[in-house]
């Protein structure tokens, strides 16, 4: 695994579970249409933590509804479902109240990709600093990991988010910038206030 | 890439014991080659999500 800082890019010529399948196969599609961010817990996982999920968090930037239905339409021609609605205009009605929408696979649940706008400019910032994973079979964005262990220490806090946490500040604390870390989670300590 | 033999501290509790493995498996990565973890990455990973829904 090679992370150049400065490219904001991480090479991962890594094994490709099914899980990182999924994330491809999804993210290939929305990506035609907007752009994205892969944020929180499938982003330890992408970079080697040993647990799975059934959820992969997204944020895609704010798009017209017209547009959102062409991506819908694409989706369902390529074998995924919306969870919450089969109604396009209800689907995008959620995602513009700021709710977030999931997609699995025809005929499953999980593992499925939960779907967000950003809500503010906390959540908008991660398009600014995202990180390029490159694998084998194509390429993931991330939100950058500084960002990832401050949302994970000091925003969810569970036992498994702190080792999510670790496990990126193990793995690039060389490499990481922990003012940034800091000033993220004073960020994320006004906007719960 | 090294390969070397990575040790596990074991921890007082369970929180300690999982804090250490989540060390160990980092620096394993960190000296191992990434086709060498991700095999066992996709191991656990896949029997828990199948072919069938992805």
């Amino acid at each position: 695994m090679e992370y150049n800082k400065e490219k904001r890019e991480i090479i991962l010529d890594k094994e490709l579970n099914n899980l990182d399948i999924f994330a491809l196969k999804f993210l290939n599609i929305i990506s035609r249409y907007t752009d994205y961010v892969v944020i929180a817990g499938y982003v330890s996982i992408l970079l080697g933590r040993t647990r799975t999920t059934e959820d992969i968090d997204v944020f895609i930037k704010i798009i017209s509804k017209k547009i959102f239905f062409e991506m819908y339409q694409d989706l369902e021609n390529n074998g995924f479902w919306c969870l919450n609605t089969d109604n396009m205009e209800r689907a995008f009605d959620y995602l513009e109240t700021r709710h977030a929408i999931r997609f699995a696979k025809d005929g499953y649940s999980i593992p499925n990709f939960e779907v967000k706008f950003p809500k503010d400019k906390l959540d908008e910032d991660a398009f600014e600093d995202s990180i390029n994973v490159i694998l084998p079979k194509g390429n993931i964005i991330i939100s950058c990991l500084e960002r990832n262990i401050a949302f994970k220490r000091y925003f969810l806090k569970s036992d498994k988010d702190n080792e999510d946490a670790s496990h990126l500040e193990e793995l690039f604390h060389d490499k990481l910038d922990y003012g940034k870390i800091n000033k993220i989670r004073e960020l994320i300590i006004l906007r719960g206030l | 890439m090294v390969n070397q033999r990575i040790f596990l501290t074991p921890g007082k509790n369970n929180k300690e014991e999982r804090l250490n493995f989540v060390k160990y498996w980092a620096e394993y990565i960190k000296t191992h080659s990434d086709k060498d973890w991700s095999e066992q990455q996709k191991i656990l990973v896949n029997s828990l999500i199948g072919d069938d829904n992805v």
